[in-house]
């Protein structure tokens, strides 16, 4: 069928290129070359003895060329099919570790994903993932599962210099330390994931045999991308983070401005009520001496009531006034002396025990005191605070511990302590902030502006000082100052 | 994954070749061997049996113990091997010059060679020591016999040569030689020892291209190969063919056995074949 008259049938000869192309089409480069060598195998039994009888004529050299056509379709069309095929697996390989990187869990389990796929997509017998962290020791994937990263290892020195290495085989190549006997060599590549910043790890790479050229150079380019996407991954993750943060800090503040707000409503509320009540006072005394005649023992007596008034109003414009300096970072002006804290102390608690009959006032000075220098107005102002509070919070019939001892440091301590409802550990930060009034039920119908101790704060400050709280729920709370003692004052300060 | 676990230093450096000087001294004995057998052969007589055995076994025992030196880098106890493989062959040879039947024994010849392998694990780095699945020797075999037949068509057709067996103990005793000698001695050190220590370095290609065109001289040296144009035409097409034919068996199995089964079928076709 195939020979006719010495020369060989064309059409039909060329049902040889079939077989070899379809091989080269389903399976690659390899079966078309197999196949095509195959094809003109069968071929040359017809062709040669041709060529052996009627001598290389130009049908001859057809014959010769329809011999070697086979092998040749066969190779080209198939490794055109496994480039193809390679370029589409690698493609899809890298979207898949884009999106292995990009996804939510933890980096470990992430790699772990990643170095299957290139596993897969190299055709590797091994893959390891090594990706370097900022935070701790690397993070290590391999595929087969197991293996870690010795520090002295091709791969550690990669990440470590961000220098690639490629091995025509490992179990010969003198770098390596190994008792490897396997009848194939062993290339193998370690590349650094640098995508511009710098290497952030490894991609080491083994395969047992051949490894066409196209391979290793998708292995390069697949390192590049892994770089990235590293590098991406730690991004996300950083802006992850950051944008947690931001927001639990934009919800504390807001919670804070909302608590501001809340405080200074009630402010508003309690300072029109503290400034009404003594001006109503001071506008009805001042009615009645105006609009009749009042025998001069009543007289006094209103007069009277208009001075104490008069003094409540300016002690509460005071504490606004010094509010407002403390609101524009103004330090309070101290009028620094000598100042006898015993004794302001003292007359404090007999002004307060005049008043508040149903508390017990206890006062312990270390002896001898230390001399204090500070302004003894605002001395009076803090004491009075502290006081004011210690009462205020506590029920009736309680005690009120003043003592007064040297500090820490040559400060002068001063601490008044109560034995009212305390405050929460969690309050505590924040019992020393403006219009910040702790809630308590026991303590709700206590008035106040939420001003003093933000006041002695600011005062304690000013002076040089400090003021502390230690506070127990149900059993009480201690106050202390501490004010710079004599040896702590600034030059500027006249000596006693 | 060694690359993650394996000690590594950048900057260690090749180790000198200890191979050279011992490799040199193999070639040099077996060409002294071989000078020997043929001058022997020249004295005729009783002598010449011995010539020819000096000869084979000179020229084989050479070709194994160079593949030896070469797969073991010139160390280990290599020379007690390579000269217990070259007593089997010399007695292989001298016993088939003595008896009809005496050359079966050349087919001893893998076995004591094997025996001697697992001496060394390092050969499995040849394939020498490689289990092998029996799918992959039968793929051997046949692709030997394809292109055995192959030359058997091609040559009856185009050239009319003749295929016989010219009696059966004379087709055993070259079946036998190129099971313990021929077919032996050059997978061993081309495909075994050169294809095997080139591919590490050079690549598939570059490594079957060199050691395929090195058999290729080997043979058309070897004076037994018919003198003719279209002979030596054919020889060089179908052992190029045959040499890539077992460096792809050799790289696809990783074990030398596939590659010699398809030497010792085509050779043995190879034997049918009356050139005239």
């Amino acid at each position: 069928m195939l020979w006719e008259g010495g020369a060989p049938v064309s059409p039909v000869r060329h049902l040889f290129l079939v077989p070899p192309l379809w091989a080269a089409l389903t399976a690659g480069a390899q079966a078309g070359a197999f196949v095509g060598l195959m094809a003109g195998f069968l071929q040359a039994p017809l062709v040669l003895p041709a060529i052996e009888r009627v001598g290389l004529t130009g049908g001859a050299v057809d014959g010769l060329v329809s011999l070697v056509t086979p092998a040749v379709l066969g190779a080209v069309a198939g490794h055109v099919r496994d480039q193809a095929f390679a370029g589409a697996r690698r493609l899809d390989a890298l979207l898949e570790i884009q999106q292995r990187l990009a996804a939510d869990e933890p980096m470990a389990a992430r790699l772990d994903l990643v170095v299957h796929v290139v596993r897969d997509c190299l055709g590797a017998r091994a893959v390891g993932l090594v990706v370097g962290s900022p935070e701790g020791p690397p993070a290590v994937a391999s595929a087969p599962r197991g293996a870690a990263l010795a520090t002295c290892s091709a791969a550690a020195w990669c990440l470590a210099s961000g220098k690639s290495l490629r091995s025509r085989d490992l179990a010969t190549d003198p770098r390596m330390t190994l008792a490897d006997v396997s009848p194939s060599p062993r290339r193998a590549m370690a590349l650094p994931l640098d995508a511009g910043a710098g290497s952030r790890g490894a991609l080491a790479v083994e395969w047992r045999g051949e490894v066409p050229e196209a391979t290793a150079r998708a292995a390069t380019e697949m390192a590049l991308h892994l770089g990235l996407g590293v590098e991406n991954a730690r991004l996300t993750l950083r802006q992850r983070r950051f944008a947690a943060e931001l927001e639990e800090r934009v919800a504390a503040a807001t919670e804070r401005q909302r608590e501001i707000d809340r405080a200074k409503s009630e402010f508003i509320s309690v300072v029109s009520h503290e400034l009404r009540t003594p001006i109503t006072a001071l506008e009805g005394f001042s009615e009645l001496l105006l609009s009749r005649p009042v025998p001069p023992e009543h007289a006094r007596r209103f007069l009277g009531h208009i001075h104490a008034e008069s003094r409540r109003l300016g002690r509460i414009v005071t504490e606004l006034l010094d509010l407002s300096r403390i609101e524009v970072g103004v330090a309070p002006v101290l009028n620094r002396e000598r100042v006898d804290l015993a004794a302001h102390v003292e007359r404090q608690i007999e002004l307060f025990a005049g008043v508040h009959g149903g508390h017990r006032f206890l006062w312990r000075a270390a002896s001898p005191l230390p001399p204090l220098h500070g302004d003894p107005d605002a001395l009076d102002r803090m004491l009075q605070n502290l006081l004011s509070n210690a009462v205020k919070y506590s029920p009736r019939g309680g005690e009120v511990r003043v003592s007064a001892r040297a500090g820490p440091g040559g400060l002068v301590e001063l601490a008044v302590e109560d034995q009212g409802v305390g405050i929460a550990a969690e309050a505590l930060p924040r019992v020393f902030d403006k219009y910040v009034r702790i809630a308590n039920p026991e303590t709700a119908s206590v008035r106040g502006l939420g001003l003093g101790l933000s006041l002695v704060r600011a005062l304690a400050e000013a002076h040089g000082g400090r003021i502390e709280v230690s506070s127990e729920p149900g059993k009480g709370s201690c106050f202390r100052l501490l004010l710079p003692g004599g040896g702590g004052i600034s030059p500027d300060i006249p000596a006693i | 994954m060694d690359l993650l676990t394996a000690p590594f230093e950048a900057t260690r450096r090749r180790a000198p070749a200890a191979v050279w000087r011992p490799f040199v001294a193999v070639s040099a004995i077996m060409l002294a061997v071989v000078g020997t057998g043929r001058l022997l052969v020249l004295q005729g007589g009783a002598l010449a049996d011995l010539g020819v055995a000096f000869e084979g076994a000179g020229v084989h025992g050479g070709f194994i113990a160079q593949g030896l030196v070469i797969a073991l880098a010139g160390q280990g106890a290599w020379a007690g091997s390579a000269l217990r493989v070259a007593a089997m062959l010399l007695a292989g040879f001298l016993l088939g010059r003595l008896a009809p039947w005496g050359g079966l024994l050349l087919a001893a010849t893998p076995l004591v060679l094997l025996q001697e392998c697992r001496r060394y694990p390092i050969l499995s780095r040849i394939g020498a020591l490689e289990p092998v699945r029996p799918g992959s020797l039968t793929i051997g075999f046949a692709v030997g016999a394809f292109l055995g037949a192959h030359l058997l068509i091609t040559a009856s057709l185009t050239f009319g040569y003749a295929v016989s067996v010219a009696g059966a103990s004379a087709f055993a005793a070259a079946v036998a030689y190129d099971v313990g000698a021929n077919a032996l001695s050059a997978e061993w050190l081309f495909r075994g020892t050169l294809f095997s220590h080139w591919w590490r370095y050079w690549g598939f290609w570059g490594a079957a291209a060199t050691s395929t065109g090195l058999s290729l001289v080997r043979y058309l040296l070897d004076p037994a190969l018919p003198h003719t144009a279209e002979a030596r035409a054919g020889a060089i097409f179908y052992l190029a063919a045959l040499g890539v034919a077992t460096s792809v068996l050799r790289a696809w199995s990783g074990s030398l056995l596939p590659g010699y089964f398809a030497s010792v079928a085509f050779f043995a076709a190879y034997r049918t074949l009356i050139v005239w």
